[in-house]
Parts: structure tokens; sequence; C-alpha cells
């Protein structure tokens, strides 16, 4: 019993193995806040949670597929998705979401819900129920030596595709007009909107972009995690508690939710195997409540 | 007097669909009882989530825990433990209530969209904790759950014309009895909470023991309808626990009017109907539910409790 302990906690110490789990539970917060950050932004600025989010994910994780297909480019998928899926959430926004900025919690909530059903038989519908990969571009097929570990640098990409996301958007929010017109709509949307700001195109403009960054994630997450409908429901609760215990509305709160969950899922799954699956659940539990508005709220609550 | 009257337009309507109900039940076939006992079942499900999303304003996207738990408990005590059903049945509503009591302690501090992301959170847990545990049979789920024995009143409930009518009458009793609540004193609080909880706060009422108290309420009948769900199965698996049956159920209550009670039954008919029909029809049934969904949101306004009103109304001027 004595020598198992021992040699457990030899193989779980071991800090090239730790390295390595940091390195995943990193990949997998990019991944997450890439998925957060718009959500997030666009309940700050508006107040509307959008359940098919993931579906966004999944669309373009599919583009991606059938774009990389048919060219044979990895990076001409990575630019064609997001795109797409910004074009369809701006048909999205005049359609629907509109008319639902006004709705209570509840009734957006259930739209978009409503959307998440139509949006995976459309997947099927038109790419099938099987799973499907796209491979690593070529520049990334490799693996890297890490501390005398074999790493793949796909997942080094993500992880710097995640940083540089942020650090981008960090900038545009601080230093740009329209990074300023957010920030006051986020934080004083009647005062922004009296000042003659025009928080509803600023809306537009972050909706469009937030699901754009949903889609850029599909493609990314392509290589790693497989392609198939109802990837979408996997990721989404994870992106929900990123928000939620990121606060609301802050890029910053959904940088930091996104290492958290992605931290504690990752060495959750390699420590406590048997009860990894509810710790980040429990995590979102004690998170709100020592602080109900998240960790990083933008408004006091 | 306005609330009297308001609670008489609900209890006609509740009659009507009673009569339905009794008429459909005569008519069916073998597969028509299948059908009704999940209506039945959908229905008390769906008045127990409207107790708190109707008139005390707490939208839970985590109903499907209590409603799991009852179903599970009723699984694991009967066909693991074999415990005699007529203990099985209140253990497993309470099982559920225990859960909403611990759950609801902290979760009814929060508001809004805070409060309907905790309720998710806390169903998924408790999927994730089906889902990975090997004494419930895991993502299998588990089987031979045995169904109430009646036979002493002469009720067979392995017969399926029995069964059904049995959730059926169930469901009649459920809403009597959260009829009797939400008209009651404590039903008048709640949803004085919903409409405005900050006059109500000001009032002196202590909100939270209010919510805490209607939240367990209702896990309590949701674990009813779990039980009924695995008696009626005789099986049970983590599908019952995940998030997308909270949210159909909320789409149920919306689809017969949020705060009415009786429309949430009716609209459990709805949907059971139509996602059968859709089923039969294509492959890709999925695509037209979410389209009505989205629809029924956008555009059902009161539901079809508020359909009724209008065409009761309309009646009564003809007939005055």
């Amino acid at each position: 019993m004595q020598n198992v302990v021992t040699e457990v906690s030899q193989v779980f110490l071991d800090p090239t193995f730790l390295a390595i789990q940091f390195l995943n539970g990193l990949q997998l917060a990019s991944l997450l806040f890439l998925l957060s950050v718009g959500l997030s932004v666009v309940y700050g600025l508006m107040n509307f949670i959008n359940l098919a989010h993931g579906t966004l994910y999944m669309l373009g994780a599919y583009i991606g597929l059938s774009v990389a297909r048919g060219s044979g480019s990895f990076w001409l998928a990575l630019i064609v998705a997001p795109i797409f899926i910004a074009a369809l959430a701006a048909v999205f926004h005049a359609l629907l979401l509109r008319r639902m900025q006004a709705a209570s919690p509840m009734k957006q909530i259930l739209v978009t819900f409503g959307l998440i059903y139509v949006g995976l038989d459309v997947v099927r519908y038109i790419w099938g129920d099987y799973s499907h990969s796209i491979p690593a571009p070529d520049f990334f097929a490799g693996s890297v030596h890490l501390l005398g570990e074999v790493y793949p640098s796909y997942r080094l990409f993500m992880i710097g595709l995640g940083w540089f996301v942020f650090i981008a958007l960090y900038y545009g929010l601080e230093r740009t007009r329209l990074g300023a017109v957010v920030r006051a709509g986020v934080d004083n949307r009647e005062v922004a909107m009296s000042l003659g700001l025009n928080i509803e195109l600023a809306f537009f403009l972050v909706f469009c972009l937030g699901c754009g960054l949903a889609g850029l994630a599909g493609v990314v997450a392509a290589p790693v995690l497989s392609v198939y409908p109802g990837m979408d429901m996997s990721i989404l609760v994870l992106t929900l508690i990123v928000v939620v215990i990121g606060g609301p509305g802050s890029l910053r709160g959904a940088a930091l939710g996104a290492f958290l969950i992605g931290m504690f899922e990752t060495f959750g799954q390699v420590f406590f195997p048997a009860i990894a699956s509810v710790i980040v659940y429990a995590l979102m539990a004690v998170i709100l409540l020592a602080r109900p508005g998240g960790l990083l709220p933008v408004r006091p609550s | 007097m306005v609330k009297q009257k308001s609670s008489r337009n609900r209890n006609v309507a509740a009659a009507v669909l009673l009569l339905l109900a009794i008429v459909s039940w005569s008519q069916a076939d073998l597969f028509g009882h299948e059908l009704l006992a999940q209506i039945a079942i959908l229905a008390i499900f769906a008045m127990s989530l409207d107790l708190i999303a109707g008139y005390t304003g707490l939208v839970s996207l985590g109903h499907a825990a209590f409603y799991g738990v009852g179903a599970y408990a009723t699984a694991g005590l009967a066909s693991v433990a074999g415990w005699p059903m007529w203990a099985v049945v209140p253990s497993a509503m309470l099982l559920s209530a225990l859960l909403a009591a611990a759950v609801g302690l902290f979760a009814v501090r929060l508001i809004g969209v805070f409060f309907i992301m905790i309720t998710l959170a806390i169903g998924e847990l408790v999927h994730a904790f089906a889902f990975r545990s090997r004494t419930f049979g895991g993502d299998d789920g588990l089987g031979g759950v045995p169904r109430s024995n009646l036979d002493a009143i002469g009720i067979n409930l392995l017969d399926p014309a029995h069964f059904s009518l049995f959730t059926v009458i169930i469901a009649v009793l459920v809403y009597l009895v959260l009829a009797r609540v939400v008209d009651s004193p404590f039903g008048q609080v709640l949803t004085g909470i919903h409409q405005n909880e900050l006059r109500m706060r000001a009032l002196g009422c202590p909100i939270r023991r209010y919510k805490l108290v209607a939240f367990v309420l209702s896990a309590l009948f949701a674990g009813l309808a779990g039980s009924l769900t695995a008696q009626h199965n005789n099986f049970v698996s983590p599908e019952l626990l995940t998030w997308t049956t909270s949210g159909e159920a909320l789409i149920v209550v919306i689809i017969g009017g949020i705060g009415s009670l009786v429309g949430p039954a009716a609209g459990a008919s709805v949907f059971v109907m139509l996602s059968h029909q859709l089923s039969s029809l294509t492959d890709y049934w999925m695509f037209f539910m979410g389209l009505f969904f989205v629809i029924v949101v956008l555009f059902a306004g009161d539901g079809l409790y508020g359909l009724f009103g209008r065409l009761f109304r309309m009646l009564s001027n003809v007939g005055r």
C-alpha cells in the first residue's frame, strides 16, 4: 500500500508531468476564452444570453471542415469560417435578436434554446451523423520537445491564439473608440445612450465579433476534438460557467473564468477522475456563493 | 374578488381538460394509453415547474435534477434496495425535496440570469454524477423498476389502460394541491414576489424563505413525476437529467400559458403529441420542434390558457 502511494505521488508530483498538464489546461482555457468572451461582453451590454452560442461554435467547425476539405488549406478555413459565422450572426440579429432585446431572460434563453435544436438538425442534414476531423496544418502537425517530453505543437498554437485574441481584444477595448463606447455601454447603458453614443450599433458589432470568435473556436478545436453533431452541447455548459464565474460583461473576467475552468477540469481529470465531472459545477457554486456577481463583475451588484 | 374569478376560470379550464383526458382515455388503444400516461406525467412535471417559474418568478433550467432524482431514487430503492413501493414513492419525493432544500438555500439568493445559470449547473452536476455512477448503471441507466401495486383496490398497474388512468388521477390530485397552494395567502405572497420583489421586501416579507419553500414544494412534485416516469418506463437513464429536459419543460409551460397551472398541463399534451407526430414523419423532427419552440416563445403570449380565456369570455358574452 505504502509503495503504491509513493509511486502514485511520484508520478503525479513529477514536475514535467505537472507542466504538461498545465499546458493542457491552458489549451482548454484558450478554447473556453474564445467561446465565452463574446457571450460575456454581449451579456454585459444588453443583458442578452445566447444559448445558441455553442451551435455557432459547431457550425464554425463544420464550415471549417468543408473549406479545409475543399481547398486543402486549414488556414483558409480558419479565416473563412469565422467570417461566415459572423455574417450568419448578423442575419440572426436582424431577424430575431433585435426584437428579443426587451424580452425577459427566460424568453431570450428559450428562443435560443429552440435554435440549438434547429442547428443540430441542420448540421445532421448537411454533414450527416458521423464524426469528422480536420487535420492540423502542416506547419503545426509535428511535436516539439518540451522539458524532455514530446508535446504536439498544434496545442501550443491554440494556447498562443488564445493569448493573441485576449491581447487584441484588450487593446481594442481600452484603446479604440468602439472599445470606449462598449465600455461606456456596459458601465451604464442609459447614460451612454443619452450622451448620444450608438449602443445599438456597438451591440451589433460586438455580437457579430463574439459569434465570429465562437466560429473561430470551432475551427481551432476541430484538429484536437472531433467534429460531430452535439459537440456544441458538451462545451456550452462549460462556456456558460466561465461567463458566470468570471462576471458577465467583463473581458478579464472571461479570461480568468476560462483559466480557472480549464485548470480545474484538466487537473480534476488527472487527480480525481471519479469526481472530475462534478468539480467545475461545485467550483461555480462556491464562487457564486462567495461572490454572487462573479469574480470580476463590471458593475457592483 | 378578481383572484376568485380567475381561479374559477382556471378550475373550469381544468375540468374541460380532465374531460378531454377521460374521453381520450376511453377511446385510446394500447399505444394511446402509453401516450396518455406520458402526457399526464409531463403535466405533473410542468405544473410543478409553473409553481416556481410562473408564480414565483424563479426560472429554473435545472428542474430535471429533481425529476431525475425522483426517478433514480425510485429505481434505486425499489430494484436495488428492494423496498416496497408504498415506501419508495414518498421517499423518492422527499429525496427530491431534500436536494432542493440544499440547493435552494443558496440558489434563492441569486436573481435573474444567475439563478438560471446556477440551476443549470446543479442540474448538470446531478447528471454528471448519474452518468459516472456505477451504482446507478452509468450511462446505461438502471432497468427493472417495478410499478406500484394497487391490486388490493382492483387496479392492475401493469395494464396500460389502468396505468394511464392512474397517472391522470395523480395529475388531477397534484393540480388540486397546487391550485390550493397558489390560491392560499402563501401563494398570494409568491405572486407578489414575482410582481414586485422590492415592494414585498419593503413590506417586511422574508422573500428568500418564501422562495425556498416554493422551490422545495416544486421539487417534491417534480420528484413524483420522476418516480412515475421510472415506473412507466421500468427504466431510468441519465437522459432524464439532461438540461434539455428542463428546457423542454419550460417550453411546455410557455405553450400552455405561464402562471396558469392548468395551462402547462394542456401544454404537456401538445408537446407529447407534436413530438410523437413529428418524429414519425421525419428523421429531422428536432429541426421542426426547434422552430416550433422559437415561434411559441415569440408569439404565444399567454399560451393556450390565454386562448381559452378569450374563448370563454366570448362565449359568456354571447350567452348574456
